[in-house]
């Protein structure tokens, strides 16, 4: 089949060539050289910067990565404890503490910590994953000393004042319910709550009306128990040396004192190995929305650069499979992409497609044939050099800006990937071939993945009957109905 | 700045001299503009600005041409924007939509966009792929395709956009209606879209001689930054570009027809589908008098940059009577405005947020802002400034806007340090030249 779209591909560029030659607006012969593409000069060598480390006395791990030629410094601070480490009956704990850093500490409000920051330049950030906690701040070189000031000063001296709980509680409220809009959180949300039930990682899936349950003192319990130097990493990318880096962190950061902290790591869940298909009601939404997807391993497992290969020829761009077969040759929608979250305990490989209602179900049926083992056998060398070309030309692109590259520099370190992961990326993309990619695809991708649909019901309500099951859910997960062989229950 | 010049048939010698190292005794250029630079020009016109910087395998290309909705005629507009698609449609020897799919296959990044009187081409490409991009660059350059279907799918294409975005976006007609207010005469304040009725207005004769009028090797710059070999580099560039014919001498745009004064000083739009009230608010700057577009730049950060700004900080944060605050200093080829725009719960917080911005302006008047307001500005201008040379792409780009806009890329440094010497001083007496009750415009939103 693929092939064939191929050769129909070809046979159309040759149609739409000879018109191109008819009408272009060129007024002399042209060279012979203009006619074909030129071959491309032999891969440059990726020299990326090292990754430097130390464990500073109190436990804090310092990784700096230079980049000489940047006026700018990007800092992670990773906190190892996420979403997922809040208490089962509290989700959303871990949110509301790193919302609540830079709100205030025992000297400074809420108000003089974000002028303090303003008054050089800095841009701070937080944000909070399924593992791990991120605070960034982007700063001028010559502002590195006030950043790590306040830096520490917020983080090591939060007081979590009463009169900002409220006023937090309401920011992470009311951007829940905003993002609540959009179709593809809404689907992508609901897929995580099937695939991680049970799983210590459901904890990290709550939808907005669970943050009023946290209170000021479950914040303070989860800071102390996880802000702690023994079980968090800064990371420093631009100018800097590592001797200096320490230094400095050691001067602001020395009074953090390290606690033992029972972590446990989560094993992974269980794959799902079932036909689900759930569906959710977004009365706005013009279009249907549909994100399947199925665990898998981890980022440090050797099956980590034969699936990126994989992802990459199956929905990694809009050059691939399934773009050109639901968009471009059956016309279903108008965008079908996939792609793999990490986490500590596993990964997520996921297929994302918004499509028109009426082919809700063909298209399901497609993205689960292209993403089936037997389609990946038809798979060519060819298509796999090409996902490995793109893979090994977009990872500088991907890594340029400071801010990027500190993040991966950080993730490295956060899930002990390994320096080989970093320093030699290109060879381990060379070194995946087509039989790797085919074991790969037979491990992980043998079972049923589930699958989220989330539309407007009014509108996809007789599509939706074309499964054999569908369970409806509210947007909060809750199940509300099921159709079964047509019948809404 | 005029691209006149340019055509000339001689090869300027080349400019190869780290920016702000021309004088000896010159400081040396601060980190982030200290990159190597290389200019010259090619037979053709076309001027080449390169970059070399090592850090990693990638090369970033912009082809930027001296055109936007400034060169458009009554009539025509949005013919600017419809060329942006257009040049993505095939050329002599690459077929519809087949640029994008060569740069995605390797891994690459492209995009284009049109600015009021500059339109940008750019990827980001491995470093090994540069004679690629130097291909399809110089394709779409020299023969583009340009046929009747073609230019009609992409009409509707744009309309269907334009559409699209008039029904999400209630505010935006608004936005085009107070520049028309702001920039009097059509060729500076029409909307960069175009119209409905002129893009349907528009054949595939306009396109054709737009194209061969301003897409032309005299009429654009070609910057590459990143990792290159620079022998190989103009070796590749003179294969590809060399032969590209100029164009006839591009002339310059229409001055502006300055207006003072206006009927429509405080105007209403009624019939808005606006959900909440909402208003423009703005200077125009007809002229800037030396040294004032430093002080200027800093005032806007001043003003509006992040929520330490002065507006956000009266409106939003403390009076809060705006839910939505935005602005800037906008430029049009030497014609400047001040432009604020905000969005309240209901008329009286709107009728409050336009006297706090009235009395802020006035603030600027009357008061020297601080050593320390001033030093913060500066910080953040500079974070945005070194910003915008922090990939190769931005830089490139910026390089790209630089020369267009005629700047002299070697005085970049200089120019920065006159940012960072701008004084309270400079900052009143600027705002109690251009901040006057003769040059303030409003338009206010009432909805039904």
């Amino acid at each position: 089949m693929i092939i064939r779209r191929r050769t129909k591909g070809i046979r159309t560029c040759l149609l739409v060539g000879l018109c191109v030659l008819t009408f272009t607006l060129r007024a002399r012969p042209q060279e012979r050289f203009r006619k074909s593409p030129p071959i491309p000069d032999p891969l440059q060598e990726l020299r990326l910067p090292l990754i430097e480390s130390v464990t500073l006395s109190n436990g804090l791990t310092l990784a700096v990565a230079r980049k000489a030629s940047s006026p700018l410094l990007s800092l992670q601070l990773v906190i190892q404890a996420g979403e997922s480490d809040s208490r089962p009956d509290l989700p959303g704990t871990a949110s509301l503490t790193a919302n609540m850093i830079g709100r205030g500490t025992d000297l400074l409000s809420a108000g003089e910590i974000e002028e303090r920051i303003e008054a050089f330049g800095g841009e701070f950030a937080a944000s909070v994953s399924l593992d791990v906690t991120v605070f960034t701040f982007n700063v001028l070189e010559e502002n590195l000393d006030k950043a790590l000031e306040i830096l520490s000063t917020i983080v090591l001296k939060a007081s979590f004042p009463d009169g900002q709980m409220d006023t937090v509680k309401r920011t992470v409220y009311y951007e829940l319910f905003e993002r609540e809009k959009d179709p593809e959180f809404v689907a992508r949300r609901q897929l995580f709550r099937m695939l991680f039930k049970g799983h210590p990682y459901q904890t990290s899936i709550f939808n907005e009306d669970v943050i009023k349950k946290v209170g000021r003192v479950d914040i303070l319990a989860f800071y102390d128990r996880f802000y702690r130097p023994n079980n968090a990493l800064l990371v420093i990318a631009g100018n800097m040396n590592l001797s200096t880096a320490s230094r400095k962190i050691s001067h602001f950061f020395n009074t953090w004192t390290a606690r033992r902290i029972d972590h446990p790591i989560h094993p992974s869940p269980a794959p799902n190995d079932k036909e689900q298909v759930a569906f959710i009601d977004l009365p706005q939404a013009k279009d249907a929305t549909i994100f399947l997807g199925n665990v898998i391993f981890p980022a440090t497992s050797s099956d980590y650069f034969p699936f990126i290969v994989l992802n990459q020829l199956l929905g990694g761009t809009m050059g691939s499979r399934l773009f050109m077969n639901l968009r471009e040759s059956k016309g279903y929608a108008s965008y079908a992409f996939s792609g793999a979250d990490f986490f500590k305990s596993c990964g997520v490989f996921w297929v994302r497609a918004k499509v028109t209602p009426e082919v809700i179900r063909d298209s399901v049926q497609e993205i689960l044939k292209e993403i089936g083992p037997a389609a990946v056998e038809r798979a060519s060398s060819f298509e796999i050099e090409q996902a490995k070309s793109f893979l090994i030309g977009n990872f500088p692109l991907k890594n340029e800006p400071l801010t990027s590259f500190s993040l991966e520099v950080a993730r490295i370190k956060t899930f002990n990937l390994g320096e080989d992961h970093w320093n030699k990326y290109y060879e381990n993309i060379i070194l995946v071939n087509l039989e790797r990619v085919l074991a790969t695809a037979q491990r992980f991708l043998q079972l049923r993945p589930a699958v989220v649909i989330v539309g407007n019901k009014d509108l996809i309500a007789d599509d939706l009957r074309e499964f054999d099951t569908v369970d409806i859910y509210d947007i909060s997960g809750n199940l509300r109905s099921t159709i079964n062989k047509g019948v809404e229950k | 700045m005029s691209l006149k010049k340019s055509a000339a048939w001689l090869v300027l010698a080349f400019l190869s001299c780290p920016l702000g190292r021309l004088n000896a005794q010159e400081q040396a250029p601060p980190k982030g503009l200290d990159f190597p630079l290389i200019q010259y020009k090619l037979k053709n016109g076309l001027h080449v600005i390169l970059s070399e910087d090592e850090s990693l395998p990638l090369v970033s290309v912009v082809v930027a041409y001296g055109v936007g909705p400034i060169r458009e005629q009554p009539g025509k507009s949005g013919l600017a924007y419809l060329m942006e698609n257009l040049m993505f449609q095939g050329s002599e020897n690459i077929s519809p939509m087949q640029h994008i799919n060569y740069v995605q296959r390797i891994g690459g990044e492209f995009n284009a966009n049109t600015a009021f009187d500059k339109s940008f081409f750019y990827q980001t490409v491995p470093s090994n792929q540069l004679a690629l991009v130097l291909w399809l660059e110089s394709d779409r350059m020299g023969s583009l395709s340009v046929t009747g279907v073609n230019v009609e799918r992409a009409k509707e294409t744009l309309m269907a956009e334009q559409r699209q975005r008039r029904s999400a976006e209630p505010y935006l007609e608004s936005f085009f209606l107070f520049d028309e207010i702001l920039f009097p005469d059509f060729v500076y304040g029409h909307p960069l879209p175009g119209t409905e009725e002129d893009l349907r207005n528009i054949t595939e004769e306009d396109v054709r001689s737009f194209y061969r009028t301003y897409y032309v090797p005299n009429n654009a710059v070609l910057c590459i930054t990143g990792s290159l070999n620079v022998l190989r580099t103009k070796e590749l560039i003179a294969r590809y570009f060399e032969t590209i014919p100029p164009g006839n001498d591009v002339p310059d745009p229409p001055a502006p027809k300055l207006v003072e004064g206006s009927p429509l000083r405080d105007s209403q739009l009624r019939e808005s589908l606006a959900p909440s009230p909402a208003f423009h608010f703005g200077y125009r700057i007809n002229q800037l008098q030396t040294g004032e577009y430093y002080s200027l730049r800093i005032l806007d950060i001043l003003m509006f940059r992040g929520k330490g700004s002065r507006l956000y900080k009266r409106l939003v944060k403390k009076e809060r009577v705006a839910l939505h605050l935005s602005g800037g200093i906008e430029e049009r080829r030497g014609l400047r405005a001040f432009k604020v725009f905000t969005i309240s719960n209901n008329p009286v917080m709107s009728e409050l947020s336009r006297k706090a911005i009235v009395s802020e302006m006035g603030k600027l008047k009357t008061t020297l802002v601080s050593e320390a307001e001033l030093a913060k500005a500066k910080d953040l201008f500079k974070m945005d400034y070194l910003g915008r040379l922090s990939t190769s792409l931005l830089k490139a780009l910026f390089l790209s806007e630089a020369f267009l806009s005629g700047n002299r890329l070697e005085d970049l440094a200089a120019e920065y340090a006159k940012y960072l010497k701008v004084t309270p001083v400079t900052i009143v007496s600027l705002a109690n030249r251009l901040f006057t009750p003769e040059n303030a415009f409003t338009l206010s939103l009432i909805t039904k």
